[in-house]
């Protein structure tokens, strides 16, 4: 079958499998690998992307679920070849090791900020639940996501 | 040249990695693929431990799209592994070695099917018919070591694939002398790494003919050998090549998907490329290994130790792995950080038809501190003593004789490490010596709270007489002032940050700005072997080699040749093994020193138990980036309170029952303690580059004994059992009679 959809701004169509994950579409499809995989089980966020602005796990949809969706992963989340600020954030807080789980907390924690600009270390320790980090033991990883809510609520 | 002004040493360099790991451009080895790849599946054994009489690939080799199935009869040399050669590359008949015709576990491959796609591979391996003639098995290790056992492996009659013993002193004087003797039994079950990248490989055949495998490991030149071996190739016929690792906590030091790949792509001479997915992660690694310890052990009035007799029996699975090395360790470490005179250990480690265990960080030690751990914090409540105070009276200290009858490694600095720990945590300094302070109650009252301290020491680098070693190169480029430095290193960078490191201590060597020193890592095409990313030794082993480097490099760069190379292999003082009788031995060339207070709250209704509060206190030697030190040591503790409370691997008969993330539960953003305190301290080595040690294992180690030590203060409960479920709590809460029956 046929899917389209607009991925980092640019509009793509393919032909795929019905039961094609989306995540095996961004990944090998459209060689855009930023994007990982750490489960089967949909528990480990790695795989997180926005789908119409909302965070998805691409791993629990199929392709052609998101068929005319306006998709962003970690590659497009860079404006104007500026960083996101929550990737400056990972960068300067080294909010990563391995820095296998970081896209999937990146795109998480971006959109969080972006609704919730103010939240407390609290609010983000329970929204990242659904994105594991085995090396970082999640300390900088909160620091960085807390330090982009406090300038987001700065009113900038 | 030491650390001064302006040196980089110690300062926290972003990580040179940040940038491509922030963007998504970092590839790991799954996210590498060639034109015109192959796809390979594993068929992996189906039985405990059976005979496979026969392979039947003729369905699968059928099917459209099947390239080749390759079966025991295509390996050279069928066997491999890290410290004894003992498992088959592929179970199956036709072999010239004994034994491997015999799966073992249910992680034994069987045959590789290579085809066109993925999907094609995986129905391929569907169609693969193994014949087995199943054999008795055994998944109890002190089973395994009774005469009526099965025998595993035909030169290992009782199983017991390494036996250590400690005889020193005169036992009968020390029971004498003790007035409290303390007993207890220690139990430890397998921990899974759950690295977050799951296994996956590439396979080709490189422009200079090579076969070249690109995979995520920790020592690119053993998983060479290891390939060359089975292969029967010269060693320069294959390369290993290193991209981002995603995580590896000693679980990518055995090998995986490396030699597979290597045969198929050698004999097909096309790129292949696997992926495993987390059930297959999970079930076809190896695990942390389940120790069970009984100890008895003796002290005086004023708490000074006169006796400890000590049993350690390791379960090493179906293969040795590391098997031997880790018991080794938890042999040394078993007594703990303590001086006593008279001591008796006997050490295990036993073949059984279970999963094979190896290299986790720590490397035996948690599961023997819980022990010794466990045994001083009962002697300091036998006593009525300060759990603080009654260590700092047997503590090891600067030229203290270890269990093992020979002086540790000048710079121990266990005793001040113990009380900078009291310090920055709870204990207070009165008259009567360190006090602990009691934590404020909770108002609910099904919740108590509780605080306890443990510690420990950690080898740094390879012990008991392995041939340690570490490469690099070094190559000085400009004219009239040293204008770019290209650093040869094969050191794994698994998310610790090693390379950062390996940069910063070139750059402070030779004198120049961070930004002028380039690395070409993790390539055996490229570099010497600078062994695993390991034991903690990384930075002590690869700063003292890029040192050594430098120093001749810069030699040659006033010499005016231009550029100016020069490598260097460093080795550091040798080690020796226990001596078999009486367990004389210097194993270690150099420590880490670690101690944890902890605050946890028990809910006495549910037997939950939480961690409120760790204070980490590490003697590190020298901070050489303060930032991914600290994030080491917060990475340790979160991994380590799996460890302690939550994680656990079910397996029956062999089989693990839970191999998911949804059923094998690791700890999320909101388990983790909110308030993790670094003490970070700097009693140099005097043979450490820059005084420093390793430091990546040692947070880990005494977290489950200080848990432990803190539960019992809460409740007056011992839990000796790893993990401490709120099941296991709660029912030794209700033995003790506390809490609603
Ligand atoms: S890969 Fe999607 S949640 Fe783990
Ligand atoms: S940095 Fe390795 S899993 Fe998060």
């Amino acid at each position: 079958m046929n899917v389209s959809m607009t991925i980092n701004g640019e509009a793509v169509s393919r032909e795929v499998e019905a039961r094609t994950l989306l995540v095996h579409f961004i990944r090998e499809d459209l060689d855009l690998t930023g994007t990982k995989i750490g489960c089967d089980t949909s528990q480990c966020g790695a795989c997180t992307i926005h789908v119409n602005g909302k965070i998805a796990k691409a791993c629990t949809l199929l392709a052609a679920q998101a068929d005319g969706a306006d998709i962003t992963t970690i590659e497009g989340l860079a404006e104007n070849g500026e960083h996101h600020p929550m990737q400056t954030a990972f960068w300067e807080n080294h909010g990563l090791q391995c820095g296998y789980c970081t896209p999937g907390m990146i795109m998480a924690s971006a959109a969080f900020v972006r609704d919730n600009p103010g939240a407390s270390e609290d609010d983000i320790r329970h929204y990242l639940e659904g994105n594991i980090c085995r090396c970082t033991g999640y300390h900088n990883i909160v620091k960085a996501v807390k330090q982009v809510a406090d300038a987001a609520a700065g009113g900038a | 040249m030491s650390a001064e002004a302006g040196s980089v040493i110690g300062e926290s360099i972003k990580r040179i990695d940040a940038r491509g790991k922030v963007t998504g451009e970092t590839r790991y080895p799954g996210d590498i693929d060639i034109e015109g790849q192959l796809w390979m599946r594993i068929k992996f054994s189906e039985r405990a431990h059976a005979r496979v009489v026969a392979v039947d690939v003729a369905a699968a080799e059928a099917l459209p799209g099947v390239v080749r199935v390759f079966t025991s009869l295509d390996v050279p040399v069928n066997e491999y592994g890290l410290v004894i050669k003992d498992q088959p590359v592929l179970c199956g008949p036709g072999g010239d070695k004994a034994g491997t015709d015999v799966v073992r576990c249910y992680m034994d491959m069987v045959a590789v099917a290579v085809a066109e796609t993925d999907t094609i591979a995986k129905q391929a391996i569907a169609l693969i018919q193994v014949h087995y003639e199943d054999l008795p098995a055994v998944f109890d290790a002190e089973e395994a070591m009774l005469a009526s056992a099965p025998q595993l492996h035909p030169d290992c009659a009782d199983n017991q694939v390494a036996r250590y013993r400690i005889r020193r002193g005169d036992m009968a004087a020390g029971w004498r002398a003790a007035d409290v003797v303390v007993e207890g039994m220690y139990e430890t079950t397998w921990q899974e790494h759950a690295y977050l990248q799951p296994e996956a490989g590439l396979g080709y055949i490189d422009e200079a003919n090579r076969v070249t495998v690109v995979v995520a490991g920790q020592w690119t030149h053993e998983d060479q050998e290891q390939i060359y071996h089975a292969l029967d190739l010269p060693p320069g016929q294959v390369r290993v090549i290193y991209p981002a690792i995603g995580g590896a906590f000693g679980g990518r030091e055995d090998m995986s998907v490396q030699i597979v790949l290597a045969l198929a792509a050698w004999k097909l001479r096309r790129p292949v490329k696997i992926q495993w997915n987390r059930e297959e992660s999970i079930r076809y690694h190896h695990k942390r290994h389940p120790i069970k310890v009984r100890a008895k052990w003796g002290a005086t009035g004023e708490g000074l130790l006169t006796a400890m007799e000590c049993e350690v029996i390791g379960d090493a699975g179906a293969y040795n792995y590391t098997s031997n090395k880790v018991l080794g360790n938890a042999h040394l470490t078993v007594s703990g950080a303590y001086e006593v005179e008279n001591i008796h250990i006997d050490t295990y480690a036993v073949y059984t038809n279970n999963i094979p265990s190896g290299a986790f960080r720590g490397f035996g030690a948690p599961q023997a501190l819980l022990a010794a751990e466990g045994q001083m914090n009962r002697l300091a409540a036998a006593l009525n003593m300060d759990p603080l105070e009654i260590r700092l009276k047997n503590s090891i200290r600067e030229g203290s004789i270890g269990s093992v009858g020979t002086p540790f490694p000048p710079g121990v600095s266990m005793p001040q490490v113990f009380a900078a720990c009291g310090a920055e945590s709870w204990w207070r300094q009165g008259e009567a010596g360190w006090q602990l302070q009691a934590p404020v109650a909770p108002s609910d009252s099904s919740k108590r709270r509780g605080r306890g301290l443990a510690g420990g020491f950690k080898n740094v680098g390879f012990s008991f007489g392995f041939p340690e070693h570490c490469w690099a190169g070094i190559e000085l480029q400009g004219s009239a002032e040293i204008e770019r430095v290209i650093l040869y290193h094969a050191g794994a960078d698994v998310g610790q940050g090693a390379h950062t490191v390996l940069m910063q201590m070139a750059a402070d060597a030779l004198g120049v700005p961070f930004e002028r020193v380039q690395l070409v890592a993790s390539d055996t095409a490229t570099s010497g072997s600078s062994g695993s990313a390991s034991a903690s030794r990384l930075s002590f082993m690869s700063g003292n080699a890029i040192r050594g480097a430098a120093e001749l490099a810069l030699r040659k760069w006033q010499d005016e040749e231009r550029p100016a190379k020069a490598d260097f292999m460093y080795h550091p003082p040798e080690t020796t093994p226990f001596d078999p009788q009486t367990g004389y031995a210097e194993p270690n060339f150099a420590y880490g020193y670690v101690a944890e207070a902890v605050e946890v709250e028990v809910d006495i209704e549910t037997g939950q138990v939480q961690l409120l509060e760790v204070v980490c206190a590490n003697d590190v030697g020298k901070v050489i980036n303060r930032q991914q030190l600290e994030g080491q040591i917060e990475g340790a503790i979160v991994q380590a309170q799996g460890y302690a409370l939550m994680e656990y691997l079910v397996s029956r008969d062999g089989r693990i029952l839970n191999p998911y993330l949804s059923t094998y539960l690791i700890p999320t953003s909101l388990d983790v303690p909110p308030r993790v305190k670094s003490v970070v301290l700097e009693y140099p080595d005097p043979i450490g580059p820059w005084g420093a040690r390793g430091m990546a294992e040692m947070p880990f180690l005494p977290l489950a004994p200080a848990i432990a030590a803190a539960i019992y203060a809460a409740t007056g409960v011992w839990i000796d059992s790893q993990p401490f479920t709120a099941q296991k709590v709660v029912a030794a809460l209700r033995a003790a009679g506390i809490g609603e029956v």
